[in-house]
């Protein structure tokens, strides 16, 4: 018993002289991430895993890296691009390995941080996981992630990175994701104009953009909802009317009340993310709104905000108002976020 | 400089305090091991061995993995101990010899009545973030093959092979990767199932460490509740049918043999 006790001073002491050799030795510098006055509380506990300079910049790296493909040609950076508000420019459907087509349209993936699901019928709950669904879906990446990390293992110059930012000797798959959250996590935009109008930053709309804006607080915001211009719920809009391709949310929950409900998606940046809709069926803003005033397509679950009185589908807009609302909808475009170099790919940092 | 040294001198003195802390009593924890037996009509089961099933049609098998977790057992006297959430999930394989004896550590002493646990992983675990899915939960490596990437969560349970009365045009294969944990904010299908064992005379975790074996007969797949047949349901995975499948596996799991 004596000799149990012996061991245990003489271990503590021995962590005590480790531990005090390493005051003062360099650690992970935290990034502060601002979180906007005008936006819910975010979802994601950035206190499990806090963002951190080498994190983020590991993020970054992991991003815009080929190799997490199977055939080394596509990163998720080829299918979010910064110039387009992070969705894949001129593509109504995806391309991925062997330049093969989705069948979705990609989503931005700016705010994150603040949502409670991913994807267009919400099949992900933690951005953590996200990743792992582009990684190993055979139209996307068509990787395994067991063999993304052995790649990142063989690889010396990934492993000092990892211990750099998570002070791990060997890559699994906690880290892995964790730098893409942080990555992510950091993504927020929130410098648009209409931020500024509404923080009260100094800036002023035009009188057009204000008669859009409150066009919208009376006809979109049931839907686009909170400064998140989205309320998470799964909704449809008359899009389509044939499921037998996509059935939305009812893939994920089974429900027949579901099909062919999508995510509301955000609106912030919506000058850059066209084509828009899960199906990538509308070139411009203006299709958009002749969508929402004559072309919504019927069906049992087509949401019932847009039946009219005399039982017809579909909302009243003069050419005036959709003027305006256009007008708005530009005031969401955040070019400070667009061109922020910290979230592009650069060839050495 | 001054504090570092007063802090390094504080800590000295915790640790001299800290070695004189008796050392938890080992005399008062013993242990119980789970065995899993794997069965197809009460024989053995064997990859690549032929069996057939409650309906006639022939089948090997090539792979049976599922997940237990949330063990808890059930003292005489009425106490329970429910095995710590961190060392709580198991992945069992027909592959790993290893991977099928459950030994639970630092149980508390007495007579045992009863064991119970999930065969599944629980709707809280199924949406937690990375920090908490290593180990057996490692979607890149013991879970590998074990989640659902598009549809966020665990398959509790997968059990792959091969019958002649499943087309050629699908290479023979049946595949039934059953999961589903009630979903996240709208409830959908829910596969986790839970066991309860009562042990026909009490086990005691007093002197050595018993081993209570659980035979899990995966005939019963295709036959208890609901007819499974390979030649129709071939390959069920997210879907209706995969509840009616998972009452009928659940009812393969039964208590065996006891080393007392
Ligand atoms: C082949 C193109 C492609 C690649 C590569 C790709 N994505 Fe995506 N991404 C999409 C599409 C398409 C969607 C929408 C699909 C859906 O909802 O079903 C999407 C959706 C997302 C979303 C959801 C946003 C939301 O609001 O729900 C996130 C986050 C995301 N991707 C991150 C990533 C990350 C991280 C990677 C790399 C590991 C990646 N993507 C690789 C095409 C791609
Ligand atoms: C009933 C809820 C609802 C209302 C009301 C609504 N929307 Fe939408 N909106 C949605 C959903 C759901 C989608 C995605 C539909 C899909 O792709 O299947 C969407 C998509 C959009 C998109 C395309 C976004 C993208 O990234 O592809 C725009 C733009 C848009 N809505 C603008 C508006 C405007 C402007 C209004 C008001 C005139 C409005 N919405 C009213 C639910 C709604």
């Amino acid at each position: 018993m004596m000799k149990n006790r012996i061991l245990v001073f003489v271990f503590i002491l021995l962590a005590i002289i480790t531990a005090s050799s390493f005051i003062g030795m360099h650690d992970q510098k935290l990034l502060q991430i601002q979180m906007p006055t005008n936006f819910p509380p975010p979802v994601y506990d950035l206190s499990i895993n806090p963002v951190t300079e080498e994190g983020f910049g590991l993020g970054r790296k992991l991003f815009y890296e080929p190799m997490l493909s199977r055939d080394g040609n596509v990163s998720c950076g080829s299918c979010h691009q910064q110039s387009a508000a992070f969705i894949q420019a001129g593509h109504d459907f995806s391309h991925g390995v062997d330049n093969q087509h989705g069948r979705r349209n990609a989503l931005p993936i700016f705010n994150a941080l603040f949502y409670k699901t991913f994807f267009w019928d919400g099949g992900v709950h933690n951005l953590d996981l996200v990743p792992v669904n582009p990684i190993e879906n055979r139209i996307e990446m068509d990787e395994k992630m067991d063999n993304v990390l052995s790649k990142l293992n063989n690889s010396s110059s990934y492993r000092n990175l990892f211990k750099q930012a998570f002070k791990v000797d060997s890559i699994t798959s906690k880290e892995f994701l964790q730098a893409f959250s942080q990555f992510m996590g950091a993504m927020i935009s929130a410098n648009s104009r209409y931020d500024k109008y509404v923080r009260k930053e100094g800036e002023t709309l035009t009188a057009e953009e204000l008669s859009g804006l409150r066009i919208f607080e009376e006809k979109c915001r049931s839907c686009h909802a909170t400064d998140l211009f989205t309320d998470g719920s799964y909704r449809n809009n008359g899009i389509t009317n044939d499921f037998r391709f996509d059935k939305g949310r009812q893939e994920v929950t089974l429900n027949e009340g579901d099909k062919g409900k999508f995510k509301v998606p955000t609106l912030r940046n919506i000058e850059y993310t066209a084509p828009y809709m899960h199906n990538g069926s509308l070139e411009t803003l203006e299709d958009v709104l002749h969508h929402y005033t004559n072309g919504i397509k019927p069906s049992d679950t087509v949401d019932s905000v847009f039946r009219k009185k005399d039982g017809s589908l579909g909302i009243d807009l003069t050419a005036n108002e959709k003027k305006n609302l256009i007008a708005f909808l530009k005031t969401l475009s955040d070019k400070e976020f667009i061109n922020n170099s910290i979230f592009s790919e650069t060839i050495d940092r | 400089m001054e504090k570092v040294k007063y802090i390094l001198a504080s800590l000295v003195f915790a640790a001299l305090l800290m070695s004189f802390i008796p050392s938890s009593d080992k005399k008062e924890i013993g242990t119980l091991t789970l065995q899993f037996n794997h069965l197809f009509n009460n024989e053995p089961l064997v990859f690549g061995k032929e069996y057939k099933n409650a309906h006639g049609e022939k089948l090997t098998v090539k792979t049976l993995n599922y997940f237990v977790s949330n063990i808890k057992i059930t003292y005489k006297d009425g106490r329970e101990y429910v095995v710590p959430q961190d060392s709580s999930y198991f992945l069992i394989r027909q592959s790993d010899a290893a991977s099928k004896k459950i030994q639970l550590n630092n149980l508390p002493k007495g007579k045992c009545k009863s064991v119970s646990f999930m065969i599944g992983v629980d709707s809280a675990r199924n949406t937690m973030d990375v920090s908490k899915r290593t180990g057996t939960l490692d979607v890149a490596g013991i879970a590998k093959g074990m989640y659902w990437a598009w549809n966020s969560g665990y398959i509790f349970l997968k059990f792959e092979g091969k019958s002649s009365v499943i087309p050629d045009s699908l290479s023979n294969n049946f595949y039934y990767h059953i999961g589903g944990f009630g979903g996240f904010k709208s409830s959908t299908i829910n596969n986790i199932r839970t066991k309860t064992f009562d042990f026909p005379k009490p086990v005691s975790v007093r002197k050595n460490s018993p081993v209570v074996t659980i035979n899990v007969d995966m005939a019963k797949l295709f036959q208890h509740k609901t007819d499974i047949l390979l030649f129709k349901n071939s390959n069920v995975m997210w879907g209706e049918l995969s509840v009616k499948i998972s009452e009928n596996y659940v009812a393969g799991f039964d208590l065996g043999n006891i080393d007392y």
